[in-house]
Parts: C-alpha cells; sequence; structure tokens
C-alpha cells in the first residue's frame, strides 16, 4: 500500500526526518521573543475602517490623547470638599510632574486649574490653591467657585462634590502601560485621608492592565493545560512514551505557530492565549489516535518491532487524520475569511497554520521517534487481542452506551431532534452586545475605577460630533455656536450622555466673566466681533495649546465632546443613530456641517457587523466543513451527516449562552466556528470508521456498528476529555472573555462527541446510506 | 531710576565691540556674564511694532499684528500694545504696570472694542505664557534679561552659533518652588559677549523633559541700543512655533504719559 511505503520511508530515514523538523522549529522558533503584544482597543478594529479613519483624523486635528485619571473619591457628607481630600489632590499633582513620561505642563486638577470670576471693574484669575486649602472658608470659596462654574461640574469635580480628577497627559502614549504601573506604585504612599479612596482609570491604564493581564495569564494557563492533557494522557495510555510523545508534538506545534506569528509581524493579543490553548488541544488530538492505534497494533502483534507497528498504525490513522486536519483547517479560514477583526482574523489564520503544523509533525516526526521506541503493550490495550482480559472501564462503559442507542435507533434520532428544537429555542434568546471593561473580572481595580469613576463624574467614554465650516474663523459666526450649543442641549438629554464641553461653554464663561458675573450674559454673544475676541481673550489667558482640543487653528472647525458613563453596545447603537439623525436634520442649511465620531461611534461601528458576521461565519464555516467532508468522503451526504452533531452542539452552546445571559460579544462570537473545526473531529473518525466497520461482510448494521464504542470511541474519548479539559483551563483564567470562550467551546466539543458517538450510528442505521458501504448484507 | 539705565546705557556703548574678549580674558564668572547681561541697556522707552506668528503643530499659522509703547515711571515700567490685526481684534488692547517692588503685583487693563469697556485683569504668574505666545510673562517683561535670584549659574565652556562665538551659561533655578513657578528646571544660554544677549536659549521643564528653545535673530544696533527683531520660539512638547518680529522700533520719539492710561487704551491708536 502506498501509505505503508511513506511510513516506511520516513521510518528508514527517521534521522534526517527529525533533523528536518530541529531545523523547521529551531527557524520558526528562533522568531518568537519578536512577537510583540498590542492590547489596545484599536486592536479589533480593522484598520480601514472609515469611523475608524475618521475618528484618527480629528483626534489628530484636534490634538486629542488618552490621559491617565487619578480619581479621589470621598463619599463623607462634605466629599471632597475637605482639608484632608484637598491636600491629597494637590499631593498628586505634584508628585505626578516627577514621574517619567508624564507632561509636568499637562496636569490637569483643582490644584492646577483657576477660577475666573467677573467683578464690578473687571475680571479675576485665582487659582483654587492659590492659597492652600486648609481652613473651612477657603474650602467654602473652593466649593462655591465650582458650582458656579460649569466647566468643571462633573468634569474636574463630581456634580454631587464626592469625587474630583487629577487628569495626567502622557508624553509617549505608547508607554502608558508602565506609566499606570508607576502611577499605581506612586499612589501607594499618598497621604490618602481616612475617608478618601484613589482610582487610577483612562485607556492607557486599561491597556497596561490588560498587557499585565495577557502574561500572568500565559504563564498559568498554558502550563496548566499541559498538565491537564498529560495527565489525561497518562490515564489513556498508562505508559511513559503515551504521556510524553504527544506533548513534544505540542512544543513543536505552538512554538512553531508563535514562531511564524512573530515573523510575520502579527502581534499577541488579548485573546491569543485562547489560540495556544487550542493549539495544545489540536495538537495533541492527532497523537491520541495515532496512539491508540499504535497500542492496539502492540496488542495485535506483540511480536512485531517498533518499526512494525509504527507504520502499521500510520496507515491506518493517516487517513481519518487527513481528513479530520482538512476539516478544522476549513473551520479555521472559515473564521479568518468572515472576521473584519485583526485579532480574530489572526487567530483564524494562525489557528489553520497550527493544525497543519499538528498534522506535519504527527505524520513524520511522531512516526519516526515511535519507531525508534521498542514496543511495550500498554495495559489499557490487553483486551484487544484477548478476550478474556476484561476492557478497560472507558471502553466498557463507551460500548454499553452504543449498545443503548443502537437498539433504538429511532429513539436516538428522535431525541436528537428534540434537543435541536429545545436548543434552537434557546438560541433565540442570545443578546449581541460588548462593553470592553467586562474584559476583567468584577473584582479589580480597573474595573472597580471604571464603574466608580464613571458614577460620580460625567463619565470616561467619548462621543465627539466634528463641526465644520467652509470658512476661516467661521466658527465665530453666532448662527453656528447656536447650532453647536443646540447640539450640546439635545446631546445632554440623550440617554447615556450625562455632560458636553464646546469652545461655546467657554465663550459663555467669558462673555459672563466680563459682564460682572451677571448670570444673565451666559449666554452666546450675538455679536461676531465679541466672539472674536472673547475667545482671543480667554487664549491669551492660558497656554499655546490650551484651546486645540476644541477648535482648529483656523477655527473653521470645531469639537463638540459628549461623555457617556459606559462604553456597551446595546446602548450605543440607541445614541449614535439617534444622534447622527439629528445632526444631519438640523444642521442642514445652516453654514457648517456637523459629523459624529469618538470611540462610542467607533465601537458602535466596527461591533455592529459582528452580529451579521457571526450567523455568516458559522454559515461559512459549516458550508466548507460540509464541501470538505463531502469531497474526502466522496458523497454529499456524508458531508450532512457530519455535519449534524456539530450543528447540534453550536445550536446548544447558543442555548447555554441564551440561558445564563452569556453575550453574543467580540470573543465569545467565534467560538462557534473554532467549536465546529475541532468539534468535527469527532464526526469525522466516527463516520470514517463506520465506513471500515461495514466493509465487513456477513456481520449486520447493528453488530458492526456496536464494535465501534470500544476502540475508534474511547481513542475520541480521550481525545475529547483532553481537548474539552484543555479549554476547560481557560476556566482559570483571569480575562472573562477567555474564561467564556474556554467554557463555551469546552461544553460544545463535549456536546460534538457525544452526538457524534451517540446520534451518527444510530442515523446511520436509520436512514443507510449508500456512502457507508452499499456492499452490506442487513440479513 | 532713569539715570540708572543712562549710565549702563553709557557704559555699553563705550564698551562694546572689544568686551567679548575682555570678558574671556578677565575670566569672567558666569554671574558677570549674567550681570552684563542685565546691564545691557533697552532704553527709556520704547515704541515699536510687533508682529506675532503663531504656528500650531499642523503648521496652521495666525498673525497678529500690534503696535506697543513701554516707558519707565518712577517706580514702574509701563506697557501698552494695540492689536491691529486680525480684523475682528482690532482695538484690543492691554495696558500693564509692572512694578519694580516685586512685592507688588501688576495691574493689568484689558479693553475690547466690542464689549466697549475696560476691564481690570488680575495679574498673571511669571510662568504664565503671554497671550498665546510660547514665551511666558517673565520672559516678555524681562526683555532678554534674567532675574538673578532665580538661579544659580555655571559657566559651561564656549561654542560658536551662526558665525558669534557665545559664551554657554547653564542656569539652574534656586529650588523647586522657584522651578515651579518658572516653569523650568534648567535653562542653557547662549551668550553673545558682543552684545550681551543670548542667541540661543534652551528650556528644560520641571521634570527635566526638553521643553522649549528661544532664538534671538537679527540682533541690530538701533540708536546704540542692541535690539533683537525677530525671536523664534519652538515648543518641542506641543511642536507649536512662535516669531515675534519688531520693525520701526523707536528708543528716541518721546512717548507721552497720557499714552499709558485708561483714556487713550479705550482710545486705542487714534
Amino acid at each position: 500500500m502506498t501509505s505503508t511505503l511513506f511510513f516506511n520511508f520516513i521510518i528508514r530515514w527517521r534521522w534526517p526526518v527529525l533533523a528536518l523538523t530541529l531545523i523547521s522549529f529551531l527557524a520558526l522558533g528562533s522568531q518568537a521573543p519578536k512577537l510583540r503584544k498590542d492590547t489596545s482597543a484599536d486592536a479589533f478594529i480593522d484598520p480601514t475602517d472609515p469611523a475608524l479613519i475618521k475618528r484618527d483624523e480629528v483626534e489628530a486635528l484636534f490634538n486629542i490623547a488618552d490621559p491617565i485619571l487619578v480619581t479621589v473619591v470621598n463619599k463623607s457628607s462634605d466629599g471632597i470638599y475637605n482639608k484632608d481630600s484637598l491636600a491629597l489632590v494637590a499631593w498628586i499633582s505634584e508628585q505626578l510632574q516627577s514621574l517619567d513620561n508624564i507632561d509636568p505642563d499637562q496636569i490637569t486638577s483643582l490644584a492646577t486649574e483657576s477660577n475666573i470670576v467677573g467683578t464690578f471693574d473687571g475680571m479675576e484669575v485665582e487659582e483654587f490653591f492659590e492659597q492652600t486649602p486648609d481652613t473651612a472658608e477657603r474650602i467654602d470659596w473652593i466649593m462655591s467657585a465650582i458650582a458656579d462654574f460649569p466647566l468643571y461640574q462633573g468634569t474636574l469635580v463630581a456634580r454631587n462634590g464626592q469625587a474630583t480628577v487629577v487628569v495626567a497627559e502622557l508624553i509617549d502614549e505608547n508607554k502608558a502601560a508602565e506609566t499606570y504601573q508607576a502611577v499605581v506604585q506612586l499612589l501607594e504612599n499618598a497621604p490618602v485621608g481616612s475617608a478618601d479612596v484613589l482610582h487610577v482609570s483612562g485607556e492607557g491604564a486599561v491597556a497596561g492592565y490588560l498587557s499585565a493581564y495577557i502574561d500572568n495569564d500565559a504563564r498559568k494557563l498554558n502550563p496548566l493545560a499541559a498538565l491537564i492533557i498529560t495527565i489525561v494522557l497518562a490515564f489513556a495510555f498508562r505508559t511513559l512514551r503515551g504521556a510524553l510523545v504527544p506533548n513534544l508534538i505540542v512544543i513543536l506545534t505552538a512554538g512553531g505557530t508563535i514562531g511564524a506569528m512573530a515573523a510575520a509581524g502579527v502581534p499577541f493579543y488579548a485573546i491569543t492565549n485562547g489560540l495556544i490553548v487550542c493549539m495544545i488541544g489540536i495538537a495533541v488530538a492527532d497523537s491520541v489516535h495515532i496512539f491508540s492505534q499504535y497500542y492496539e497494533e502492540i496488542a495485535l502483534d506483540p511480536e512485531a518491532d517498533g518499526k512494525t507497528v509504527t507504520s502499521r498504525a500510520m496507515a491506518a490513522m493517516w487517513m481519518p487524520i487527513t481528513l479530520t486536519t482538512f476539516t478544522t483547517i476549513a473551520g479555521f479560514i472559515a473564521l479568518s475569511s468572515t472576521t473584519t477583526m485583526p485579532p480574530i482574523f489572526y487567530f483564524g489564520t494562525f489557528g489553520a497554520l497550527s493544525v497543519f503544523l499538528a498534522w506535519l509533525y504527527s505524520m513524520t516526526t511522531l512516526p519516526a521517534v515511535l519507531s525508534m521506541l521498542k514496543p511495550k503493550p500498554s495495559g489499557a490495550f490487553k483486551h484487544v487481542n484477548n478476550p478474556t482480559k476484561k476492557r478497560n472501564l472507558s471502553a466498557r462503559t463507551l460500548h454499553s452506551l452504543g449498545q443503548v442507542v443502537l437498539r433504538s435507533p429511532k429513539v436516538t434520532a428522535a431525541v436528537g431532534l428534540l434537543v435541536a428544537i429545545f436548543a434552537a429555542y434557546g438560541a433565540s434568546f442570545v443578546e449581541p452586545n460588548e462593553e470592553r471593561i467586562n474584559n476583567f473580572k468584577t473584582s479589580e481595580a480597573i474595573y472597580i475605577a471604571d464603574k466608580e469613576v464613571n458614577e460620580l463624574l460625567d463619565g470616561t467614554y467619548y462621543l465627539d460630533v466634528l463641526v465644520e465650516t467652509n470658512a476661516s474663523e467661521g466658527i465665530y459666526r453666532p448662527s453656528v455656536l447656536q447650532k453647536i450649543e443646540e447640539t450640546q442641549l439635545y446631546l445632554e438629554q440623550a440617554d447615556g450622555i450625562k455632560g458636553s464641553t464646546s469652545i461655546v461653554d467657554f465663550i459663555k464663561q467669558m462673555h459672563k466673566a466680563v459682564n460682572e458675573n451677571d448670570q444673565n450674559y451666559y449666554s452666546i454673544p450675538d455679536d461676531e466681533l465679541l466672539i472674536a475676541q472673547l475667545f482671543f481673550l480667554y487664549t491669551a489667558s492660558g497656554n499655546p495649546t490650551d484651546f486645540e482640543d476644541k477648535i482648529d487653528g483656523d477655527r473653521s472647525q470645531a469639537l463638540i465632546r459628549a461623555t457617556l458613563t459606559q462604553n456597551k453596545y446595546s446602548e450605543n447603537k440607541l445614541v449614535v443613530e439617534n444622534v447622527q439623525q439629528w445632526l444631519d436634520d438640523h444642521f442642514e442649511g445652516s453654514g457648517a456641517t456637523a459629523t459624529i465620531t469618538g470611540d462610542i461611534p467607533v465601537s458602535y461601528h466596527w461591533i455592529a457587523p459582528i452580529m451579521q458576521n457571526n450567523m455568516l461565519s458559522v454559515l461559512v464555516c459549516t458550508l466548507a466543513v460540509v464541501l470538505v467532508a463531502s469531497l474526502l468522503f466522496r458523497s454529499f451526504t456524508a458531508g450532512l451527516l457530519v455535519i449534524v452533531p456539530v450543528g447540534l452542539s453550536i445550536l446548544l452552546i447558543y442555548a447555554v449562552m441564551g440561558a445564563t445571559g452569556i453575550w453574543l460579544s467580540v470573543s465569545t462570537s467565534m467560538f462557534a466556528s473554532i467549536a465546529i473545526g475541532l468539534g468535527v473531529d469527532f464526526a469525522v473518525h466516527t463516520t470514517h470508521t463506520m465506513r471500515h466497520l461495514l466493509q465487513k461482510k456477513g456481520a449486520t448494521w447493528f453488530e458492526s456498528l456496536s464494535s465501534l464504542y470500544a476502540t475508534s470511541g474511547r481513542a475520541q474519548f480521550f481525545n475529547f476529555v483532553a481537548i474539552a479539559l484543555g479549554f476547560g483551563a481557560l476556566v482559570s483564567s483571569d480575562v472573562p472573555p477567555l474564561l467564556k470562550f474556554g467554557f463555551l467551546v469546552a461544553i460544545s466539543v463535549s456536546a460534538a462527541f457525544i452526538a457524534s458517538l451517540l446520534l451518527l450510528p444510530p442515523l446511520a442505521m436509520v436512514f443507510k446510506p449508500k456512502f457507508l458501504g452499499a456492499s452490506i448484507n442487513e440479513n | 531710576m532713569k539715570i540708572k539705565y543712562l549710565v549702563s546705557f553709557a557704559a555699553i556703548a563705550f564698551t562694546f565691540g572689544s568686551l567679548g574678549a575682555i570678558a574671556q580674558d578677565a575670566g569672567l564668572s558666569a554671574l558677570d556674564i549674567i550681570g552684563n547681561i542685565n546691564s545691557r541697556a533697552d532704553g527709556d522707552h520704547v515704541s515699536r511694532s510687533l508682529t506675532i506668528e503663531l504656528t500650531d503643530r499642523r503648521g496652521i499659522k495666525r498673525t497678529e499684528k500690534t503696535v506697543g509703547f513701554r516707558k519707565y515711571f518712577e517706580g514702574e515700567k509701563r506697557t501698552v500694545l494695540f492689536y491691529t490685526e486680525p480684523a475682528n481684534v482690532r482695538g484690543t488692547g492691554f495696558l500693564t504696570f509692572d512694578y519694580l517692588d516685586n512685592e507688588l503685583d501688576d495691574d493689568q487693563w484689558l479693553y475690547l472694542p466690542a464689549l466697549r469697556k475696560i476691564r481690570r485683569i488680575s495679574s498673571s504668574n511669571r510662568g504664565d505664557y503671554f497671550l498665546g505666545t510660547d514665551l511666558t510673562y517673565e520672559e516678555i517683561k524681562k526683555e532678554n534679561k534674567i532675574e538673578t535670584k532665580d538661579y544659580v549659574f555655571a559657566l559651561q565652556g564656549e561654542e560658536v552659533i551662526d558665525g558669534h562665538k557665545v559664551l554657554v551659561v547653564e542656569a539652574t533655578p534656586v529650588d523647586r518652588d522657584v522651578a515651579k513657578e518658572l516653569g523650568y528646571s534648567k535653562v542653557l544660554l547662549h551668550v553673545d559677549p558682543e552684545v550681551w544677549m543670548s542667541r540661543k536659549s534652551d528650556f528644560w521643564d520641571i521634570n527635566g523633559n526638553p521643553l522649549k528653545t528661544v532664538l534671538n535673530k537679527s540682533i541690530e544696533q538701533i540708536e546704540g541700543i542692541w535690539t533683537t527683531l525677530r525671536i523664534e520660539v519652538e515648543n518641542h512638547k506641543t511642536d507649536h512655533k512662535t516669531v515675534l518680529t519688531f520693525a520701526d522700533v523707536d528708543y528716541t520719539t518721546p512717548i507721552e504719559d497720557d499714552v499709558f492710561t485708561q483714556p487713550r487704551l479705550r482710545r486705542g491708536l487714534r
């Protein structure tokens, strides 16, 4: 047979094969240290996404940065208006100035800002902390000054006075993670008052936190998954080589894939830890089947030498392993071809590569190694050629289960159908949603900081509106400023938006200040010259770049920034769609145009397609698997049969998500395609074995299929246990999306295994498809 | 006070030219060099037009034109600045009384023509930026001179800038409070002993990050007084640039005292 010749060739040239293995591993593995991490929120967005490009343009135009925020919270009756809290604000503002990468000139807090107030003959600009706020009188003055300064309310100090923020801008945002750590360390020595609580937040903080998360997770998850799988292998084969050699294939596959990622310049994303666990499962699956066959061959012919049993085992197993490799690759490629998110695209692409590498090493390195080892029987396979020996527990249990389902094939098929209907109903409750802060456990400091800060202040998530005129200084036109003011009023009434700022707020504040602080003048002057002069006055009193985040240098464009307290897809969807509609309706004919942008619209725009893409991905994945299986088995019926257990398992998982309230989100959207790719292996192995068993003449369908359970069934069982427990290791992850991903894949792989073994043979008995072996004589 | 300036002016006028060589040969200390800078004459009064070009990090330039007057009075220096361009701020004026007694806060008034009111505005801190430029009030007020009490000076050597031999003096604020007040942790002056002016000054922020560079260009002698006609400032952190161009510098035509009054501020240049 050709396959035997091939494996004999591999075994004969095993040293060169091993040398090539080592060279390929070293060549790819040596690239691994080049791997860089990308934990930014933008990493998930296609760089060519128009909403992202627009936001980046606007951010560049207005020089908008992501600062680090330190919030002082004090929930006592006076809030932060007490000596200790204000001294703490002064201490933080002062100390932050000395930290590397923090711009000492761009720290904003009560300790750095001034009150601008109109007097009978002019205007007073007085720093809030010009006098140390250590007397009740001075503290009262600060409190009433803030109460009279709308621009600071909700942004610098909470409207209820229970929090105040110190904003620190970074010199180099690429070093945000280190700076975040330095800030946290600095605050450990802060003179915190008895009722004061400190929180650190901001995009830089989130990215920094996530980066540390990934490292911790990788250190914990991967050894844990490897350990679990080794234990499973030890149980399955009860030999040292059975437990260790598959780990060699795992190392080669994982090292090669990670090396290839690094060489291709693809970063390590938050979800890439999931890929490593995936690789461990994939790489070990091929070995489980080869080792099962290997030990069966030893049991059947105890006298045969290492080369012979290895060659026989490989000749028997190459076909189903190659089939499952193709179907799993089809699943991964379908995933990468239907996603818009780079991390998932690379997950699919490198997942497919890892499946290929696992297959390649299993077909070459594994037989090369096995052939060198003297065959030793495994205690778990004694029964194979010795009817007097009792089958082991796993084989016995599977066999008994097989008997139950094969005796009542129609009932089993009906139960399967009922489960599918029930699952489809449950799946209808799945809610598409995403909230980035849910990347963290609710007990984490960053999560608590986000919730607390957003509860007390006006929000740390932004929706921006770019207002453009076609003339230099066009923004000074009263009609344009009035449109901006109307837009702010509309925004502030929208659900989820708590506050907004724009150039209009400064002009109104200045207008009031130059008019003896008369509240009636807190308005836009109906005089373009006065507007220009008031703004000129304001800019002349600050840093040259103070207003660059509100108005461009040419005064033809302005930015309205609205703040939201959460960045949740379901909320964003309503806000973004309504605001855009309002802008379209209200700016028409005003001489200015308005465009919605910022993080909130970007989040909305890139998450919206996940829903369509998820369905598309599942569909494409299913079709790809059906197609590949049909081609491999040369029967479309085979393709349809193979997809039944996988489809059922996917429906079940959607039902689990619907029932437990797990959102269909960025991370969970990819589980289905991966589960199809992995779960289909069981269906392929079962179908392949059924066809093989049904070749035997003179046996009934029942007799032939009955023997499936203790052999292929047992190998699949350990394959399933290894994968399910490997993914189960993700449950110990500190990254909730990874945890959910692991949980869902583990459940769906379990469901696919059970459905393949318990549903496919009864279905075969009911429908008797021709491709399984037309020659069989039922009588 | 006037006498003091006239004396310094005469001394400089008499000795300039050969002074650089003398400075080094005589082994002047850093403090002597700063003393020479501070002794440089700047006239009892001056009128001039000033063009302010502000360029943001995207290269968008705003040009503002002003006419300014400055005169020493007993106990204070008075400055008035009228904007002539852009058109929408024409007539806007600032009047400042800068008291020589450091204990006294400056007095400042502002006139906005569209508001038709004079408003008194509170004094600015020394480290605040001056009218949206990259120079601080302290730098504008000192007109290329340095407050000796603020810094410890160290002579670092010599360099050549634009063909001029300069003495490099490092100025470090005397303490953290002064550093914070001024906004600098270090200043490196490149003093040309021919004119006793720094041709190039590098500034570092209070945390030691490079902050800005100030170049004094087109230094000319006008009516016996060394005058810089072009100051270029580049902020390294914000990429914002400022160019101040002086023209029609006149140290001799008398300026009436009432130019520096509120009624004149309201009336403007008419």
